[in-house]
């Protein structure tokens, strides 16, 4: 079998075909690094300041009624991770910062894409772009003729003839044409670790991450190379092959998907934006307002206070009710965001679920998650970064209600709160999952690439044997 | 010679089934897409409809308050929300501004999938900074749709290039081209024909499909024969490219698995890397500029606005003496300051937003030049501009959005200072939206830059091939 494989690494180093593929992956990889590299610093260093000024402008604002400040809000922005810079994900289509009101749950607003030409709906040239897309190629086009040109230039017969196994044979080809791939991607990971270690004001990188990602990318190869083998074993001619596996690349990779986002849509559809705010609006309607200290819910609530206080009127509570209502009227506002949130959250899951159930179709669309959920630049993680600015928006604003409801009278006109306090508030941070919490959110999509390599695999052998 | 050709063309693609091959399944592939775009019409068109019901309903019951008022009837609820304040109709009322789609939107989901098509300017709030994205799962933004303008962009070609990556090699390798070479016929002339014979099968077959697709799913757009025979001649100049492309490498490369190899790589460096690189590339060197250094800059000014709240009010009178006049300053409630806090808010930021805005269409219009480089990115732009999707559409919706609601703010806000009360009349008067369609399609235009395209390459890559050559020549 070593002969085999070194003979078809060394048939491979003469073939133009296979050097000018490399060239070409090569210069699109390093244009890939380069442009990443500098619109990563770029944006990174756009967001740092952006992130001091906001803090400065919250902090120097002077002394001000709570609420004003409240009103007038601040800023949560989505950090840059490492490994962003080796798959873009859907970054371009979340936007970074959400605004914290009061009152309000808003969305991350002016994505990058919404402000980019139609181009952009081809892709992105990023180095995930090369990995994804024409490193499956490569394999391809080493494999598709593996066992197809034995039998065209008639030398299959001169190999049987030399007592070697058919199943010896085959798994020589395959692992001939993982060989080279296999280098080649993990000299890409390895450079691409160099130069994230390198990297100055980098956050959350690390070499584990990577590694697990570079295994995921090197299981996906390893499926294509497995069935381009099949593909090969199992047709008449090198042509024949090369059409069949190049179909099932673009079934893999741009048919699955995109006919995954119809059924998705078709199956589970999102509400519009002035749905969604409709349906928040008759839910306040309903509910607990700050502002209106009559309504029913707010009354109940008032009753309940005077009782545990065990006084008649609330200008004879501890504290300021105004505050303390204010920051129930928000609690209660939240809750009613977080339904319709959750709704939608839900809505997402089922739309994801339906890409990764069409994983049967196309290991692809796992490999996709898989390496989007890895570098931090899933939908899933935009939902954790929007889940924990809102918990940070709740707790800004009992910060500042509670201000109202401890340091100020009922009633009482014109009341700011101190300057310096404003500087009190927690800065807003935002912590990734681990890779084990991200492993475990995808043991489907790693089951299906199990399954992927499995089968084909299982099929490679019977078909060898009977050859 | 060419009816001889022609004859023997069919009989060939008939017995090997080809034509049946590619009947099915270009009518397959244009119904699935067809039908798919046509789902995301009625989505648009749904949710259109959805929203404008609501505001229906709302406004029969202002309508119903109104009346009441005017009769002099008493109604729930406390006086700053009764709708015959105008403030009260410019923020708990504001206008619908939709956008519908046209009778091709269908072809091309373009970027309809990230905007909204309908918005609802309030009286107050930058009209400039208003985010027209829509509520969607990104990663369906990441995949895209399978619409016929992915079928046709990146299906057909391929479907070309299985259709003529051999037309000359299968001779070779088949030997039948030592008979050929036996005939007093010109090699280049022969092949020109076959592969002229095949395009003009394949264009008949995918015009035929498409318009029966059409004709099933959006038999409206149909009426549009100018429209459509634009369509059409884009489809024939796109397909026209490519079979220029395999004429080309079947005399260049003249061997079927190179052949395939050659056309499959210039496939994905025309659709898929030219593309993608252009725009990192082109985002890199004119990036878009940064919407988070806008937001600093308008937090900054609305920081600076607060602290000079009363100041403001004054200047604000002071710039309209003739809304003071009428209410007198002391009489000013919260709908006035807030109002003239708001104004002179937008006013401020407006250069900002309009300096992003220049910037931002100045980048725009620089990446659409590179759509010269790949005709899949002239195609794709010139479907989405047919299909009303593009993002010129959109900022143009936006422009409209914005000019509306100048319009409608410049009808509330007098009523406002000068302590006018809304009237049914007034809802009758007030400015209503209409989305007017001012982008053009320029698909014409677009055809003849491919067709021109196409003769370039012929001639430029073909100059010496075009020579009278013997088939021996291609035997070699």
């Amino acid at each position: 079998m070593r002969n085999i494989i070194f003979k078809e690494l060394k048939e491979l180093t003469r073939d133009g075909r296979f050097k000018s593929a490399l060239v070409i992956s090569f210069v699109l990889l390093l244009l890939a690094l380069i442009t990443g590299i500098n619109q990563y610093q770029k944006s990174n260093q756009q967001l740092t300041e952006s992130v001091s000024k906001e803090r400065t402008i919250w902090e120097t604002q002077g002394a001000k009624n709570p609420h004003s400040a409240a009103h007038y809000g601040t800023y949560a922005f989505k950090p840059k991770f490492a490994l962003s810079l080796l798959d873009y994900g859907v970054t371009k289509y979340t936007g970074n910062s959400i605004f914290l009101e009061a009152h309000n749950r808003n969305e991350a607003s002016f994505s990058e894409a919404t402000d980019q030409t139609s181009l952009a709906r081809f892709g992105t040239l990023s180095i995930n772009f090369v990995l994804i897309y024409l490193f499956p190629l490569i394999i391809i086009l080493i494999g598709y003729n593996s066992y197809t040109k034995e039998l065209e230039n008639k030398t299959l017969t001169i190999i049987k003839s030399q007592g070697v196994s058919s199943v010896k044979l085959i798994l020589g080809k395959w692992f001939a044409t993982i060989t080279p791939i296999f280098i080649l991607t993990i000299f890409t990971f390895l450079v691409i670790g160099v130069v994230l270690s390198n990297i100055h004001d980098l956050t959350f990188f690390s070499w584990s991450s990577l590694i697990i990602l570079l295994a995921f990318y090197l299981i996906y190869y390893l499926i294509i190379s497995t069935i381009t083998i099949l593909v090969s074993l199992m047709s008449k001619s090198s042509g024949t092959s090369l059409v069949c596996t190049l179909l099932i690349w673009i079934l893999f990779s741009f048919i699955t998907p995109k006919v995954a986002t119809n059924f998705a849509n078709e199956a589970y559809p999102y509400p519009s934006k002035l749905e969604f705010d409709a349906a928040v609006i008759e839910d306040k309607k309903n509910g607990l307002d700050g502002h209106n200290p009559w309504n029913e819910a707010a009354k109940k609530l008032e009753l309940e206070t005077l009782q545990e206080y065990g006084v008649d009127k609330i200008s004879e509570l501890p504290f300021n009710y105004s505050g303390y209502r204010m920051q129930k009227g928000e609690e209660h506002e939240a809750q009613i965001y977080k339904k319709q949130y959750d709704i939608l959250n839900e809505i997402a899951i089922k739309q994801n679920k339906v890409y990764e159930g069409l994983s049967f179709l196309s290991p692809f669309i796992s490999l996709r998650f898989l390496s989007m959920d890895i570098s931090n630049t899933s939908d899933k993680l935009h939902w954790k970064f929007t889940n924990a600015a809102e918990k940070y928006r709740l707790k800004k604003q009992e910060f500042l209600n509670y201000d109202i409801k401890d340091n100020s009278k009922y009633g009482e006109r014109g009341y700011n709160m101190n300057e310096e306090k404003f500087k009190q508030l927690p800065k807003f941070s935002f912590t990734p999952p681990t890779i084990l919490e991200i492993i475990k959110e995808n043991t489907q999509n790693i089951l299906f690439l199990c399954l992927w390599l499995f089968l084909p695999f299982a099929g490679l052998l019977i078909f060898s044997k009977n050859k | 010679m060419f009816l001889n050709n022609l004859s023997h063309e069919i009989k060939l693609l008939f017995r090997s089934q080809w034509l049946l091959v590619l009947c099915i399944s270009t009518t397959l592939l244009f119904a699935f897409a067809a039908f798919n775009g046509n789902k995301n019409v009625e989505k648009r068109l749904k949710d259109i409809s959805k929203v404008t019901e609501v505001l229906q309903i709302k406004d029969s019951i202002m309508l119903s308050t109104l009346s009441k008022i005017k009769k002099g009837e008493v109604v729930d609820g406390p006086n700053w929300r009764l709708p015959s304040d105008p403030m009260t109709i410019g923020y708990r009322h504001p206008r619908l501004a939709i956008m519908n789609p046209n009778e091709f939107s269908f072809i091309a989901t373009g970027q309809s999938d990230m905007y909204t098509h309908f918005k609802s300017p309030t009286i107050y709030g930058n009209n400039f900074a208003l985010d027209y994205s829509e509520m969607i799962n990104p990663v369906q933004l990441l995949f895209g749709n399978f619409d016929l303008a992915f079928v046709l962009i990146y299906i057909l070609p391929l479907l070309i290039i299985s259709f003529t990556f051999n037309v000359l090699s299968k001779e070779k390798e088949l030997g039948t081209l030592r008979l050929l070479s036996a005939q007093p016929l010109s090699m280049i002339n022969w092949l020109l024909q076959k592969t002229a014979i095949r395009f003009l099968i394949f264009t008949l077959i995918c015009v035929v499909s498409i318009f029966i697709v059409i004709a099933i799913f959006s038999p409206n757009s149909l009426k549009d024969g100018f429209s459509m025979l634009g369509l059409l001649a884009l489809l024939f100049a796109y397909n026209l490219f490519w079979f220029v492309l395999s004429f080309l490498v079947n005399i260049k490369v003249n061997n079927s698995a190179k052949n395939a190899l050659t056309l499959i790589g210039l496939w994905l460096l025309i659709v898929l890397i030219l593309p993608a690189s252009i725009n990192q590339i082109g985002n890199s060197l004119y990036p878009v500029p940064s919407r988070l250094k806008m937001i600093n800059e308008i937090r900054l000014i609305k920081k600076e606005n607060a602290e000079s709240q009363n100041k403001i009010m004054d200047e604000y009178l002071r710039n309209h003496p003739e809304l003071a006049q009428q209410s007198g300053k002391d009489n000013f409630g919260f709908w006035h300051n807030y109002f003239a806090s708001e104004k002179v808010m937008e006013e401020k930021t407006k250069p900002i937003l309009v300096e992003y805005e220049s910037q931002l269409k100045k980048q725009q219009d620089l990446i659409s030049l590179f759509k010269y480089l790949s005709p899949a990115i002239l195609v794709q732009q010139s479907l989405n501009n047919f299909a009303g999707t593009s993002e010129k559409h959109y900022n143009d919706y936006k422009k409209q959005v914005f000019e509306f609601s100048d319009k409608w703010r410049n009808y509330l806000a007098p009523m406002l200072f000068k302590n006018q009360k809304f009237t049914i009349k007034n809802y009758n008067e007030m400015p209503v939206f209409n989305y007017n369609n001012r982008i053009k399609n320029n698909i014409w235009l677009s055809v003849i830059i491919l067709i021109f395209t196409n003769a370039l390459v012929f001639f430029l890559f073909n100059m010496k091939s075009l020579k009278n050559k013997s088939a021996q020549e291609f035997m070699d």
